[in-house]
């Protein structure tokens, strides 16, 4: 069993892992929504600004941009500036994590608009409405059903994706029990975080698929 | 006075001319409906009609108003956007695959555009689209979700969400081809109906039957031109025109 400070320890570094994913979640859905407008958007600039985002935060590993803003960042402002400072590991953890985030919520998005059928856009525009009365009004709340499925996926990675901030001196949920399970020699420690992690992504799953069967339903026949 | 008139209107995708110049003009109250083999630029045209597809060349006129005045794709006049929109309210349109909003209730589907659009009240359109169920006889599925209707509900429904908007021209791209053939009947007579009412109303169909029955004109159409018109008698009965024999040889 636990002793009642390495209780404390574990649950610090639960509310460490649930502090980010709660911001990535919440600025990564944001970034997403703007780089999904980018996207779909005829302007050229918005549209390849949003397309080498996606390109960029998907296309290297989550590792290595947390690296890149925790010790390259710094570095390059001392090059320039000729001063340093030292990066905040939460902050940068908040930042990296949110704007990856963004980058696969974009892609989700992009795809459940799209995937409304072409008719629809057609009769709103026959009723007169213009594009963006039609997407606000009858396009987008279309999406928020088929947006449930992969949004949680998206959301249940992230948050056992945090526990990528071990390399970046957090001690997150992983992290202290990985440090106790080597103090010890004893693995059960794992078990308790794995618990955990269950636990969380538990409630995540119940909540989904909840909402889901509440937006579904104008598709019960 | 006429509602709709088009001069020489051309429309094409990419390298496949659609439309290859058409003329026509439709008066007040008259049912004009569009016959012609698939591929013959029938739904096109319709589509032309309220800007779903923009036109290469030509003129269109809605009540003697100027809407669009195109050539090799671009506009030769601007036409504001504030009077593009009026014009374009008062056009409504069916399509083939009703195209409900699946989100919305049936009720919902009626009143939406009269309210976000013509910025009407909320009540005074909400009694209004009651009266349209009640006249498409669907009074009863007001708050039910479209997929729980039939088809032939469904397009009941499209027609009086069309009609909400208070339409002088109704457009109408193939309403029955998507549907079973038990439920055709009942659309075609929400649509006699309407006819019976007044409406000016523009059908593409492959409804024989029913042009002969309801139109006051048939257009047949091939080719993306336009190869015989006249009342249902001269171009179904007694058609002149050696393609449109062929047509309805093959069809009746």
């Amino acid at each position: 069993m636990l002793t009642q400070t390495q209780m404390w320890a574990v649950f610090d570094g639960t509310i460490v892992t649930l502090k980010i994913a709660l911001v990535a979640i919440v600025f990564g859905t944001l970034g997403g929504i703007l780089v999904a407008l980018g996207r779909l958007s005829k302007n050229k600039v918005a549209n390849s600004a949003s397309w080498f985002y996606i390109w960029f935060f998907r296309g290297t590993p989550m590792l290595l941009q947390l690296f890149m803003f925790y010790y390259a960042i710094p570095i390059v402002y001392l090059e320039i500036t000729g001063s340093s400072f030292a990066m905040n590991a939460m902050i940068c953890a908040f930042i990296t994590y949110s704007l990856n985030s963004a980058a696969y919520m974009a892609e989700i998005i992009r795809a459940a608009i799209e995937s409304i059928d072409h008719g629809q856009m057609e009769a709103a525009k026959a009723l007169g409405m213009s594009y963006h009365q039609a997407m606000i009004r009858i396009i987008i709340p279309q999406t928020y059903k088929r947006l449930v499925a992969p949004v949680g996926n998206e959301l249940i990675i992230l948050l056992k994706d945090t526990s990528l901030v071990s390399t970046i001196a957090l001690f997150d949920l992983l992290r202290t029990v990985k440090t106790m399970a080597s103090a010890t020699g004893d693995w059960v420690y794992y078990l308790y975080a794995a618990a955990i992690y269950l636990f969380l992504t538990t409630i995540l799953q119940v909540l989904f698929d909840k909402t889901e069967v509440r937006l579904g339903v104008y598709e019960k026949r | 006075m006429s509602m709709v008139k088009v001069k020489g209107i051309k429309k094409s995708f990419g390298t496949l001319q659609v439309l290859k110049g058409i003329d026509f003009e439709i008066k007040s109250g008259e049912v004009v409906c569009i016959i012609g083999p698939s591929g013959s630029g029938k739904s096109t045209m319709l589509r032309c009609l309220n800007r779903l597809e923009r036109i290469t060349d030509g003129e269109i006129y809605i009540e003697d108003e100027l809407m669009e005045y195109r050539k090799n794709d671009t506009d030769v006049k601007k036409i504001s956007a504030a009077k593009l929109q009026n014009l374009c309210c008062d056009l409504g349109m069916v399509f083939q695959n009703f195209n409900l909003f699946p989100h919305l209730t049936v009720l919902d589907n009626l009143t939406i555009a009269p309210v976000i659009v013509r910025k009407e009240k909320e009540t005074v359109v909400k009694k209004r689209a009651v009266d349209l169920l009640e006249r498409v006889g669907l009074a009863d599925k007001r708050d039910e979700y479209p997929v729980r209707l039939s088809g032939g509900q469904q397009q009941r429904v499209a027609i009086a969400r069309a009609l909400a908007m208070n339409p002088k021209i109704m457009l109408f791209d193939e309403p029955t081809s998507a549907l079973d053939p038990e439920l055709v009947g009942e659309v075609l007579s929400t649509m006699k109906k309407l006819a019976n009412e007044g409406m000016t109303m523009i059908i593409v169909t492959h409804e024989i039957g029913f042009a002969r029955e309801v139109a006051d004109r048939v257009i047949f159409m091939d080719d993306g031109v336009i190869c015989e018109e006249g009342t249902p008698e001269e171009v179904i009965i007694n058609p002149q025109q050696e393609r449109t024999k062929s047509f309805l040889n093959k069809i009746l």
